[in-house]
């Protein structure tokens, strides 16, 4: 924590665009492999990598699975076809799209779909999973679940002190004044947190999140 | 605060801007359900291990290119080629043009981490003497000192220091014998304090994978 705030502190002006997603995570001395270069390692065949990306992203994809399918046994099949489905397809990753989080969670969401979509054609538990899959008191779309993913990944990924500010701003609900007092930081750098915070998540969200799927649905169809 | 409303009422680019922040901030919200999710089961990985390697043909190449270049062995040109096609058109470029004077192992083009101003750059190249050739460009300026590692990206925890670079754009550094340079293959320069301690600031610059 110490090492990011003092990080972000130095290198405070320009970022490069280009890796604007792979910000560095510095828990400690531990250094953190960044996107690109576990994209890298994916793209060259090195099996290391997508043990990484499981390890990183592994839980994201059961969750959406196991919400898109309503049961534990379906949801962790479709979790290792996405797996295996990435490292098949890890050529068609297209980093300048999104990231490998979004990419991931493209194909686990279409693999459940296809899952819901063979069930019912087997008309074996027809009714059963469309209970599941839109629930009467609670419908809830994929995307808005992979958003929530993306969103997360992303504040995750914040520089410390804007992640706090806005997780006070949400979670704890509290107004710019009483963040300012609970942090100890002047008003006016609060208000600059959760503005550039928030920038940061929407960015992420459009590259990531419903504004692409159309978009990045195309190459990695057949995944 | 009346005319803000009334600005929203006529202005569709503002209240667009507006209801995108407010998603946005909703899902910010809802994230909290899935900011500690638990990690995923061994076993659905030990699945997908078993599917890699039980599959058939679509596997046995993928395979093959895992494999890393053995750098440090003189491989024969035919052999080599066919190792590099995969790397990509500029490495087989690199290997084929590449000046015969000075024979490069490997080399890595460093890049500025996200921190760095995207001006920062650098290049290495591992000659076969065991010495390797940094060159770097714009760094920040430091009150410390630049110094070079070799980092084993499979575990980042596992580095080598290689050396300093002193304020010159060009430094010649000595690989310390007996690294292995297939494992320790992240070429990191870091931003380190005269603290006193040796172990790595944290504050990565630049980066860049050797490769043949």
């Amino acid at each position: 924590m110490a090492d990011a705030t003092r990080m972000g502190k130095k290198g405070a002006s320009i970022r490069c665009p280009r890796s604007e997603w792979n910000r560095e995570r510095l828990p400690g001395r531990r250094l953190t492999i960044t996107d690109d270069e576990l994209a890298e390692r994916l793209r060259a065949g090195d099996e290391k990598a997508l043990r990484t990306a499981y390890e990183r992203h592994g839980a994201a994809v059961l969750y959406l699975a196991q919400r898109l399918l309503g049961n534990r046994a379906d949801a962790e099949d479709v979790t290792q076809l996405t797996f295996v489905a990435a490292w098949s397809g890890r050529d068609s990753f297209d980093p300048q799209r999104g990231t490998i989080l979004g990419w991931l969670l493209g194909i686990a969401r279409r693999k459940a779909i296809d899952r819901i979509r063979s069930a019912v054609r087997d008309d074996r538990v027809a009714r059963s999973i469309g209970a599941q899959v839109a629930p009467a008191d609670q419908p809830e779309l994929p995307e808005r679940i992979v958003d929530r993913l993306v969103v997360a990944d992303e504040l995750g990924r914040l520089p410390a002190e804007q992640r706090r500010t806005l997780e006070l701003a949400f979670f704890d609900d509290l107004t710019h004044p009483q963040i300012a007092a609970v942090t100890g930081l002047p008003l006016g750098t609060v208000k600059s947190h959760i503005r550039r915070g928030l920038a940061n998540l929407r960015r992420r969200w459009e590259v990531d999140g419903a504004a692409s799927r159309s978009r990045s649905a195309g190459s990695s169809r057949a995944l | 605060m009346a005319t803000e409303a009334d600005h929203l009422t006529g202005c569709t680019a503002c209240r667009h801007e507006l209801d995108t922040l407010r998603t946005v901030a909703g899902l910010g919200a809802e994230s909290q359900e899935v900011r500690d999710l638990p990690p995923p089961p061994e076993r659905i990985w030990q699945r997908v291990e078993a599917d890699l390697a039980g599959a058939p043909a679509a596997v046995v190449a993928p395979a093959e290119r895992r494999r890393r270049p053995r750098w440090l062995v003189p491989v024969l040109a035919a052999a080599a080629a066919a190792v590099l096609a995969v790397a990509g058109t500029v490495a087989v470029d690199r290997w084929l043009h590449r000046a015969p004077a000075e024979t490069v192992a490997a080399r890595a083009t460093l890049s500025p981490l996200p921190t760095v101003p995207a001006t920062a750059g650098g290049s290495v190249r591992v000659l076969s003497a065991g010495q390797m050739r940094v060159e770097v460009r714009n760094l920040p300026l430091t009150t410390g000192f630049h110094e070079v590692w070799l980092i084993d990206p499979d575990d980042p925890t596992r580095m080598v220091a290689v050396g300093n670079l002193s304020d010159r754009p060009d430094a010649v550094l000595t690989v310390p014998p007996g690294v292995d340079l297939n494992r320790y293959r992240l070429v990191d320069v870091s931003d380190e304090p005269h603290d006193g301690d040796a172990a790595h600031s944290g504050r990565s610059l630049l980066r860049g994978t050797l490769t043949s």
